[in-house]
């Protein structure tokens, strides 16, 4: 589904030339649970940026489901985010002023193939499934951060993305919150056959994950199905 | 730009004005309203000063349309029969003469130097209203002799000293007292106040009038001549229609409108207040429109980690610019709306009480037109001031904008 081939991003500060990825080269199946994980400054996260169109790689190649996302223009690149990605951030990122029911809607609302009352169904059913349809028109400064998390996590679902990034989703939740987040990443990837690709620096996330990418210095030093890791 | 990309946009807007920062909104909606105001009170205090000096030198000077002499004559000759002329045609109201004549007035070891204006007091009732300024006494009779009006600041104030005046006067005439006034070296008359009035207009309030029977007792002689004739217009005729019809009626003399006669006499005064007016229009839509760049760009800058997260899922640039777009749209609106309906009481304000000077009393004189003219104009300046920054932080790359 997705193949990375030789993947480089080098940052320039003045003359010193920071290599955030180093070649990095592998391929993620449809439906699988993928971890990233590695120390602070490893480029996971760049590395997930690059998976999700948020940043441009110094070179290398990304193929999702058979395009080229070099070759996509700035404009493509956004429906391409749009239609086919379903992203998750760490300090969730909701908008402020929407209400949950909103917040959740609003990538849908921008699709042409989504007719107002499909939206609103979706929406709904999505909210119902992370169980917090009851708070649908409250604020998410109302919400607990688990269930701002939660609420994230239906709006990157409601489009039924082919691909879900998480980038740290846990980084700001109590253990409990983030195995409650974590649980519900697992029923999603198993419920939907949902692909979905979480960056993570906590090791016992792993237990979640199919396969797990260790990064280090920009390069993957070991990947491998969970429990049958080895070096690449 | 499609119709969902616009409802997303709209949405995201009016969600963020209802439930973001109150007092930011309200704040701008403030200053869109004051720009508003601001860029219409200075040009509609000189439309209102510009109006009241016209009404007052229609009412006290010139009359809608003014009949003079012929080229080359000191005065409009055969007055009967140019007056029945003029009376006799359609659209006029009334005409009369008029007569100044130099003098020197003494009262009480005071002497000063005014016109007397000699007038036929029933007729200018009907194309004046000096009449209904008399504020003690009484205005003259058709048959008066021996008694004059004369303006306020020529009867003057007895508990001011000579030495403290403004202007000149005859140190504090009352109703009844009696003034002598010398029309030339050698001829001199006593004359009973009758009624003093205040105008408002410093030429009038300048000046005393009597009768045209009067003034044929000084001159010993019937007057069949006048200095010039004041015509009022009825209802529904314009100044250039009585201008014209006088002409084509045979009216030899020479006929001017007030319109004519302002443009002569103040077109440099009125195109002053017209580059003023564009000079105070251009600095208020300057203010405005750097006011609120400044106003949405602290608000984009704000708003950048969420611009760069709504652009990561997927919403694209357009409709985060047309966001904070229809921010500005929305409270220019509001503001404007606020805007006219300050002005708007201000004006009636300024209606009730208008500001008095020694020259003229204004009020603010705002048009329909002034209104929407004005309105248009700081809506286009706000949709730039709005756009420009919006569409500047809509094209910052993601990366950087999640950083914020």
């Amino acid at each position: 589904m997705i193949e990375i081939t030789d993947l480089q991003k080098i940052y320039r500060m003045g003359s010193v030339e920071v290599r955030a990825l180093d070649g990095v080269t592998m391929d993620i199946a449809k439906g699988e649970f993928l971890g990233i994980m590695g120390a602070s400054g490893s480029g996971k996260t760049t590395l997930l940026h690059m998976l999700g169109l948020l940043d441009y790689p110094s070179s290398g190649r990304i193929v999702i489901d058979g395009t080229d996302l070099g070759s996509l223009t700035d404009y493509e690149r956004t429906m391409f985010r749009l239609y086919k990605l379903g992203y998750v951030f760490q300090d969730y990122a909701l908008v402020p002023d929407l209400t949950v029911m909103e917040n959740v809607s609003l990538p849908a609302m921008l699709r042409k193939d989504r007719t107002g009352e499909q939206i609103k169904k979706d929406s709904y059913e999505i909210l119902q499934r992370i169980g917090l349809c009851d708070r649908r028109d409250h604020l998410p400064r109302e919400l607990s951060g688990g269930q701002q998390q939660r609420v994230s996590i239906a709006r990157a679902m409601v489009n039924r993305p082919d691909i879900l990034f998480a980038d740290e989703p846990c980084a700001n939740l109590d253990s409990e919150n983030s195995r409650m987040v974590l649980e519900l990443f697992r029923e999603i990837n198993e419920e939907f056959r949902q692909t979905i690709v979480m960056v993570s620096h906590e090791d016992w996330h792993k237990d979640y994950f199919h396969r797990i990418v260790r990064l280090r210095d920009g390069k993957v030093v070991s990947d491998g199905f969970n429990g049958k890791s080895g070096v690449t | 730009m499609g119709k969902k990309e616009l409802n997303v946009a709209f949405l995201l807007a009016l969600r963020s004005l209802q439930r973001g920062s109150r007092s930011s909104v309200v704040l701008t909606v403030l200053i869109i309203a004051m720009c508003f105001t601001n860029m219409v009170f200075l040009p509609g205090l000189f439309n209102g000063i510009g109006q009241s000096i016209t009404a007052q030198i229609v009412d006290y000077e010139t009359g809608n349309v003014l009949v003079g002499p012929k080229s080359g004559e000191q005065y409009v000759n055969d007055l009967d029969a140019v007056l029945d002329l003029i009376n006799g045609m359609p659209g006029v109201e009334r005409a009369t003469p008029h007569l100044t004549k130099a003098a020197t007035l003494k009262y009480r070891g005071r002497v000063l130097g005014v016109s007397v204006r000699v007038i036929k007091p029933g007729d200018e009732k009907f194309v004046s209203p000096l009449y209904s300024k008399i504020i003690a006494g009484s205005y003259l009779g058709e048959d008066d002799t021996g008694e004059v009006i004369i303006g306020k600041a020529v009867a003057g104030d007895r508990t001011i000293k000579q030495e403290d005046e403004f202007q000149p006067s005859l140190g504090g005439v009352q109703v009844g007292d009696s003034i002598t006034v010398e029309y030339g070296p050698g001829y001199s008359r006593e004359y009973r106040v009758k009624g003093i009035y205040s105008t408002g207009w410093y030429s009038a309030d300048q000046t005393i009038f009597t009768t045209w029977s009067d003034m044929e007792q000084v001159e010993g002689q019937t007057l069949d001549h006048a200095e010039y004739i004041t015509v009022k217009t009825k209802p529904g005729y314009t100044e250039k229609f009585i201008k014209n019809e006088l002409e084509q009626y045979g009216v030899a003399e020479s006929v001017s409108t007030m319109s004519d006669l302002l443009e002569k006499g103040m077109g440099r005064a009125l195109q002053s207040f017209a580059i003023i007016n564009m000079v105070s229009l251009i600095v208020g839509i300057v203010i405005t429109t750097v006011v609120l760049f400044i106003v949405i760009t602290i608000k984009t800058i704000n708003s950048r980690k969420q611009i760069g997260i709504l652009r990561a899922i997927g919403v694209d640039k357009e409709v985060i610019m047309h966001n904070y777009g229809m921010q500005v749209v929305i409270m220019a609106v509001m503001g404007i709306f606020c805007g006219v309906i300050l002005t708007f009481l201000i004006s009636l304000y300024m209606a009730a009480h208008p500001v008095v000077t020694p020259e003229w009393s204004a009020t603010l004189y705002l048009t329909p037109m002034d209104y929407v003219t004005n309105s248009l104009i700081l809506f286009l300046a706000s949709v730039v001031a709005g756009y420009v920054p919006a569409w500047q932080v809509s094209r910052e790359d993601i990366q950087s904008a999640m950083r914020a």
